[in-house]
């Protein structure tokens, strides 16, 4: 039989703009579909990009700080730790155990509320619209916190390179205790709500699958690296602060789809707020800053430091040249990283996986573009 | 020298408040710091070490992270070697470039998932049309980097197949990263 | 025939009274599935507008009928404005052979659950040609979505309603109602009432099956263009369709306006029974919205093709041996449920206990990391540090 010439077709550029109520933010991808699959996936970014890195440059550390909260608009509190701690590296001090305390409980607590507004943003995004009421029911509790401790919701401003800028209320044990009931509450909520769900199982399972090398070859970190099977966890390989101290574990996926990087996205959540239990029993009493000189007038080299937000490894690459303000500060954005598996994940898929396959990125475009 | 907090710093009159590139006018003098590498720090350096061999212009480290500086025509195989040797680096962790009025510099940030360490090598561009060979074959990381150092400084990556701007959109005239892109009297309109 | 004027004026009275009770109806979902939604997620729901938020749809109807009318340029006029017609019409027409109570029907027809069939088939031309018509490419695919998702759910709702007429020998829908006297079809062919119900779903564009008008993927799908008003009219037409199959699940299911009371009810009580089966249908409606996802539209099709048509003829088999064998009626019960196990336990299988292991593996097998002792910890850090020193904020 001889084959006829095929219908000639022409395949479709479906633009899902900045103005999508499923990118997270102002993300723009364009789909090369056949049909109803994908055959290519081209992101945009640098929407949101607002200079954050040349800023630093003009800005003193302290000023820095302010603009790291912003990077990562969700989990501010990573943020600051990474860049506090580059700072301290670079000056040769060490936070007093207090502070590297306070700092982890924030740390790990921010990380709850950044994984609770995951679940619910994935869950509205594949259509089921409950969990993100419950989710953010659970964040403005630990948001409460925040405004008790460091006085703002969002961008806190709290970390200072040497430890923190003010100690913590007298009633935070007890309140983070009573917290950390209720927002485990709230966790399970919504995993019994989504996890086994057979629809979300059928959305998720399977869809946006990335194999070990091929994601470290890309450069993922976080949740969706340790989805595909890398145990791959700044926290256990290259500690910092008071993590030694702490028993902890980080789960680790096999398959590498869309479930997989929400399940354990979920299983850190309880496994957080075990670990700010554990802090809480064993926080000493004692100073919340570094003694010595306050100024920031570093030594000039060069540090290196990483650490892990919720969203992957985020690194800050730290130039000083002697003043107070730093000479060049690098970002490593893990949600910049996770992009570039985005392509790779999402070929051979369905329009509908394209949005599933992004929304279990969980990118903030804060981070991407800074 | 009073002691002063980082903040007070920033409220202190704006004339004491220098351009980033003169050195302090007020203050002690600058000091560089020593690095010194820890125990695995030194374990690393000696791998990197014998993995460049003389491609190695200089090095040193900091903590548990050594540094080698090489040319920029080599970067591209001591980055292979790097990747495919003894050291096992299969993670391009974090690319940038640093702007040294005189000269750029190339800093990537290698870690190996299997051996759990971290390297880091340099390279000098000069200041004028920098280039250097892309590692967007080593890495996939390395197309995006690339691209946003691209953007922001100017560096020529010959051998990535997508260039188009990253960051910015295209139209953008200047690179933004540099220290010579004029920060506060910038104008688009 | 001959029509006379005062037939004319009564059935203008008639139509007039049932386009009320179906709008009446379908603003009252609108009301009814803010708040009841809320109440699910925690939240109140509108309570601003009025008492209890009662006038909120009449809110919403002003904003939408004061919005801007806007069309894309290149969008074919006439079928433009044509479409929202198209399927708000077929949605309100059925309305004229369902009985509220035995004697409060505008007309009883002897095919009263064909002629449902019939015209309810049509709005699907409406929607194609709204997708079509607005010249979008997200149109177009929610067009395309949208029409191959109602056809395939078409059948299984179909040969349900076949099974009801089968069953009570008549497809007159007081005829239907007077059938289920004593035992309501739901527990002759709980199968049936199950199946009709998630075909209804979808005929409809209920979550799970809305995606061809998925606000987070297609953003509306072949609604995208609409705007004001002639949105407003497809989002009346789908509560409108959803109180349908409230209604008509009440009637063929669950008894109407008879079980279990009898047929001396005054017709106020009846009409009342009727709508409160009518409603607590359409709450499971909206309580199945609140948990879901969406599916994906591979996933529907194949829902529909592999699972609901073949169980829908199996089902019809079933009654068909029924009657033909007069076996009494729980044999019917019994057979249905045992067809409904298998896809149950098939799936079970296939998704949830698979994820269910994977979800305990995962637990277990994570990395355990160790806490290391803790050196003892210094009494003074270094000296002149005070406890808790204050930094001097901004």
């Amino acid at each position: 039989m001889t084959t006829e010439p095929q219908l000639e077709t022409v395949d479709m550029m479906l633009n899902m703009g900045p103005q999508h109520p499923a990118t997270h933010g102002v993300f723009r991808m364009v789909l090369k579909v056949d049909g109803e699959r994908v055959i290519d996936v081209i992101p945009h970014i640098g929407y949101l990009h607002r200079g954050t890195e040349r800023l630093a440059e003009v800005e003193t550390y302290g000023q820095v700080i302010t603009l790291f909260d912003r990077v990562d608009y969700i989990a501010n509190l990573n943020n600051e730790l990474a860049f506090v701690r580059a700072g301290e590296q670079i000056m040769e001090v060490e936070a007093p155990e207090r502070a590297q305390y306070i700092r982890v409980i924030l740390a790990e607590l921010n990380r709850v509320a950044s994984h609770l507004l995951f679940i619910g943003t994935y869950a509205i995004d594949l259509g089921a619209m409950t969990p993100v009421m419950y989710g953010f029911r659970e964040r403005e509790r630990i948001q409460n916190l925040f405004e008790h401790v460091t006085g703002a919701r969002m961008m806190h401003n709290y970390m200072r390179i040497g430890g923190v800028k003010s100690d913590v209320p007298d009633d935070f044990v007890p309140w983070v205790r009573q917290l950390i009931g209720e927002v485990r509450k709230g966790v399970e909520e919504c995993d019994k709500l989504l996890s086994t769900n057979e629809v979300f199982l059928g959305r998720t399972r399977g869809v946006g699958v990335i194999d070990g090398p091929t994601a470290v070859s890309c450069g993922l970190s976080g949740p969706s690296l340790r989805g595909s099977g890398v145990p791959y966890d700044v926290r256990k390989d290259d500690p910092y602060e008071i993590y030694p101290y702490l028993n902890y574990k980080v789960p680790v996926g096999e398959n590498g789809d869309c479930w997989d990087r929400y399940y354990l996205r979920m299983l850190e959540c309880y496994e957080s707020l075990s670990m700010v239990e554990q802090c809480l029993d064993q926080i000493p009493e004692g100073p919340i800053m570094a003694a010595g000189r306050r100024i920031a007038r570093p030594p000039a080299g060069e540090v290196f430091v990483h650490s892990e937000n919720p969203r992957g490894d985020l690194g800050v690459y730290l130039v000083s040249d002697g003043t107070d303000k730093p000479y060049r500060v690098k970002i490593r954005p893990p949600s910049f990283c996770n992009l570039v598996g985005l392509a790779t994940m999402t070929r051979g898929s369905y329009i509908a996986d394209a949005v599933a396959i992004l929304g279990s990125l969980d990118i903030v475009l804060g981070e991407v573009d800074r | 020298m009073t002691e002063q907090d980082p903040q007070a710093a920033a409220e202190a009159p704006k004339a004491a408040e220098a351009p980033a590139e003169k050195p302090a006018r007020h203050g002690p003098p600058i000091v560089v710091a020593e690095e010194v590498l820890n125990e695995r720090g030194e374990q690393t350096a000696a791998q990197l070490a014998s993995t460049l061999g003389t491609l190695a212009l200089d090095s040193a480290g900091r903590q548990d992270t050594p540094w080698a500086r090489v040319a920029a025509k080599e970067l591209h195989a001591a980055a292979k070697k790097c990747r495919d040797g003894e050291m096992g680096m299969d993670m391009l962790n974090l690319m940038l470039a640093v702007d040294w009025v005189d000269r750029i510099q190339m800093i990537y940030v290698l870690y190996s998932t299997t051996n759990n360490r971290k390297a880091i090598l340099k390279a000098d561009l000069p200041a004028e049309s920098p280039s250097i060979d892309s590692l967007t074959d080593l890495w996939e990381a390395a197309t995006w980097y690339e691209r946003e150092t691209h953007d922001l400084f100017g560096v020529d990556f010959p051998g990535n197949a997508d260039m188009s701007p990253l960051l910015l959109y295209e139209g953008f005239e200047g690179h933004p990263g540099l220290k010579s892109y004029p920060l506060n009297d910038y104008e688009e309109w | 025939m001959n029509v006379t004027l005062s037939d004319a004026i009564t059935l203008g009275v008639q139509l007039f009274a049932l386009f009320n009770v179906a709008a009446l109806g379908a603003v009252s979902l609108v009301w009814l599935e803010r708040r009841f939604l809320g109440r699910l997620q925690g939240r109140p729901g509108p309570n601003r507008v009025g008492p209890f938020g009662l006038l909120q749809p009449i809110a919403d109807a002003i904003k939408l009928m004061s919005k801007e009318d806007v069309a894309p340029g290149s969008s074919q006029r006439l079928l433009f404005y044509a479409s929202p017609i198209l399927v708000f019409v077929p949605a309100f027409v059925v309305w004229l052979t369902f009985p509220l109570a035995r004697d409060v029907v505008v007309r009883n027809m002897e095919m009263g659950l064909f002629f449902f069939v019939a015209i309810s088939v049509l709005s699907i031309v409406g929607l194609v040609l709204a997708g079509w018509s607005s010249n979008s490419k997200y149109a177009i695919l929610g067009g395309f979505r949208a029409a191959a998702q109602l056809v395939s759910y078409e059948i299984p709702i179909i040969t349900m309603i076949l099974i009801v007429g089968m069953l009570s020998d008549s497809l007159d829908f007081v005829k239907v109602v007077d059938a289920q006297a004593t035992v309501p079809f739901i527990a002759v062919v709980p199968l049936a009432f199950v199946i009709f119900l998630v075909a209804g779903l979808a005929e409809v564009g209920r979550t799970p099956f809305d995606i061809y008008f998925a606000e987070s993927e297609v953003v509306g799908g072949p609604f995208v263009e609409y705007s004001g008003a002639h949105w407003a009219i497809f989002f009346l037409a789908e509560y409108v369709n959803t109180f349908v199959v409230g209604i008509l699940g009440a009637l063929l299911f669950l008894g109407g306006w008879r079980w279990p009371f009898g047929a001396d009810l005054p017709q106020v009580a009846s009409v009342a029974l009727l709508m409160g089966k009518a409603y607590f249908i359409v709450l499971v409606i909206f309580w199945i919205r609140g948990t879901y996802p969406r599916m994906r539209i591979d996933q529907l099709m194949a829902m529909a093709w592999k699972w609901l048509i073949p169980l829908s003829f199996v089902l019809f088999l079933a009654a068909a041996f029924q009657l033909k064998f007069e076996w009494p009626w729980w044999v019917l019960t019994i057979l249905s449920l045992v067809i409904l196990v298998v896809p149950v336990i098939v799936q079970s299988r296939k998704q949830r206990n698979p994820a269910l292991a994977l979800a305990a593996r995962y637990a277990a097998n994570a990395v355990v990391v160790q806490a290391k002792p803790r050196p003892a910890p210094a009494s003074e850090d270094v000296a002149g540090a005070t406890p808790a020193a204050e930094g001097t904020s901004p």
